[in-house]
């Protein structure tokens, strides 16, 4: 009885003690969800070749991650939108250092019946007529008569960011409106191709032409682009974002290696795989 | 009477008489009690910038809008409040019915079946059923309310059927057991006085059950108002819907925002580190607290009753 007792005793104690020892330290990323796919698929070949233990989430997005990373809740932020001000005064102690691993392009994406309604393209003015809640039915767009079910992105998500900047210029002058959120990418494709009249905005590799379709854009001319390879490379179309892993200071340790692989040949591939352009692309 | 003790047990009770247990008692309600005040002083505390910042319109101003430091969560405070009415409507009326059959009518091998089946039902992880309604509830209200012509699938009123499945097995089960608490003479008094089984039922149980049943009800209430996953995945995080009419059901089936589903999204990762919207959403969190804390205080306070009711009719009888 006594023994059982000094046994529980010691257990209760010890549990208070963190067992953190034996095991190796755990590199935690955090963020974006258009990142998420390249670094998850990198972290599982360095498991296994370097054993190394990495945890991702994408809790929040890319601001998220950059918050996680102020707040030492992770090691490295993924993030599909550059740091700015707001995020340095916030964190004024760290010391954020992004490292660009490729490049990715925002598209435009609609449901079926919009796509086949005949609505294949849209001009920055009409976009921020739907933002707006001024324009509200397809056929003022050349489509049937339809109500247009406009699905936000989440504050503080990268894809969001890139819309705004083309439409108002920068973030802090986008207009403030109402509309259903949606969070990840997957999310987006799964809302839109279910609703009717539906219309959303996605990284690129999601718009699959197939459950969502990717509107072109028309530039002021009156041209149409499309979000392909040579017209993100050339910076012709408007909504690109480069992708970034960050960290606070120079990348050291895991977070190092995991970056570095992430620059070599193979993690090139890994970013042109999941649909976005390497870095030996854009130059 | 005085208490004789035989001689070994009065040894017995001498010797056994770790001090230990009381003293570890005593902490384990310490560490409980301390956790519980701490947690509402930090929400207080940590709430104060809101308050001198956004006031009393904290409660009754509609816009929320975080970039311009427009903190008003009354659209939040409407969408909770729809959301856990439509639950309770729901879920009541059949849960009442299905205790009736599981605690009056079901033979007793039966009743442990259905009772213990609808009580595995109370401990489904929310998240699942909160999937389960993403598979199904969401088309289902899409497709089914076509002629009301909603937005899209998710809307308040999803959340809140979604809610009543998950809050009827909690609801169910309670209401049994006050109705099986009601003594067996009671009912053979009835029977003897020549009521049908069916009175009985309506007549002598469900009375002197209705305060245990409207706890229960209150107790689902409170699971309902708590529950962020599955509300987070089918209402449609719109904010600031409040129409002008709070019982029109275009705004039922359109898109809205709960205090629990603000919580559970990303402006809580983007509040950290910005003192004012931090307090804000914990503003938002301190608000549930006390939604929830009212709604298991009074079931609390209505099990008391129940407990007392018995007694009393013993006495006048």
């Amino acid at each position: 009885m006594k023994a059982a007792t000094l046994l529980l005793g010691v257990v209760v104690a010890a549990s208070f003690f963190p067992v953190a020892k034996a095991q190796k330290p755990t590199l935690r990323v955090s963020g974006s969800t258009t990142v998420h796919p390249v670094v998850s698929e990198a972290a599982e070949v360095l498991r296994k070749d370097k054993d190394l233990a990495i945890t991702i989430d994408t809790a929040g997005g890319s601001t998220g991650g950059i918050n996680g990373l102020g707040d030492r809740r992770a090691d490295v932020g993924m993030s599909s939108r550059p740091l700015n001000n707001a995020d340095r005064k916030k964190f004024p102690l760290v010391d954020f250092h992004a490292t660009s691993i490729g490049r990715d392009a925002v598209s435009i994406v609609v449901s079926k019946d919009v796509w086949e309604g005949g609505v294949k393209s849209l001009n920055a003015d009409q976009f921020r007529g739907i933002y707006e809640c001024k324009v509200t039915n397809w056929q003022e767009l050349g489509g049937e008569d339809c109500r247009i079910v406009f699905f936000n992105k989440e504050p503080g998500r990268g894809t969001w960011e890139v819309l705004v900047k083309w439409l108002y210029g920068n973030p802090e002058s986008a207009p403030r409106s109402n509309h259903p959120e949606v969070g990840a990418n997957e999310e987006v494709r799964s809302k839109v191709s279910g609703t009717r009249g539906a219309i959303s905005f996605v990284s690129t590799p999601w718009a699959d032409g197939q459950r969502v379709f990717a509107l072109g854009i028309q530039k002021d001319d009156g041209s149409v682009i499309g979000a392909t390879g040579p017209d993100i490379a050339s910076g012709d179309y408007p909504m690109t974002r480069p992708l970034f892993v960050i960290t606070n200071g120079e990348p050291a340790g895991a977070a190092k290696v995991l970056i570095d692989y992430l620059l070599s040949d193979a993690g090139q591939e890994l970013v042109a795989k999941h649909g976005y352009l390497r870095l030996a692309d854009l130059k | 009477m005085t208490e004789v003790l035989p001689p070994s047990v009065a040894s017995c009770a001498k010797v056994f008489r770790p001090r230990w247990i009381l003293w570890s008692c005593a902490l384990g309600v310490a560490v409980t009690v301390t956790s519980l005040l701490g947690a509402l002083a930090m929400l207080l505390w940590q709430s104060l910038p809101l308050l001198g910042h956004q006031g009393s319109s904290f409660v009754t101003a509609p816009e929320w809008y975080y970039p311009e430091k427009a903190f008003g969560a009354l659209a939040m405070i409407y969408g909770t409040t729809v959301v856990s009415l439509i639950a309770l409507v729901l879920a009541v009326p059949v849960a009442v019915g299905a205790s009736i059959l599981s605690a009056e009518y079901l033979p007793p091998g039966l009743r442990l079946v259905v009772k213990s089946g609808i009580e595995m039902l109370a401990g489904v992880p929310s998240v699942v059923y909160g999937l389960l309604g993403v598979l199904f509830l969401r088309e289902w209200v899409y497709h089914g309310l076509t002629a009301f012509d909603p937005i899209s699938g998710d809307s308040l009123f999803t959340a809140g059927l979604l809610l009543a499945v998950m809050i009827l097995p909690t609801i169910t089960t309670l209401s049994d057991d006050a109705l099986r608490s009601v003594p067996a003479s009671q009912r053979s008094a009835a029977r003897g006085l020549g009521l049908t089984r069916a009175e009985a039922v309506l007549h002598v149980a469900l009375p002197q059950a209705a305060p245990g049943i409207l706890a229960a009800s209150l107790l689902g209430l409170g699971r309902a108002l708590g529950e962020t996953v599955a509300v987070f995945l089918v209402v449609g995080r719109q904010d600031n819907q409040l129409p002008g009419n709070p019982f029109s059901p275009t705004a039922w089936i359109s898109p809205g925002q709960t205090l629990t589903s603000k919580l559970g999204g990303p402006e809580t990762h983007i509040a950290y580190g910005d003192p004012l919207h931090w307090s804000a959403i914990i503003g938002l969190a301190l608000l549930l607290l006390l939604l929830v804390g009212f709604c298991l205080a009074a079931a609390w306070g209505l099990e008391r009753v129940m407990k007392r009711t018995p007694m009393d009719t013993e006495s006048d009888s």
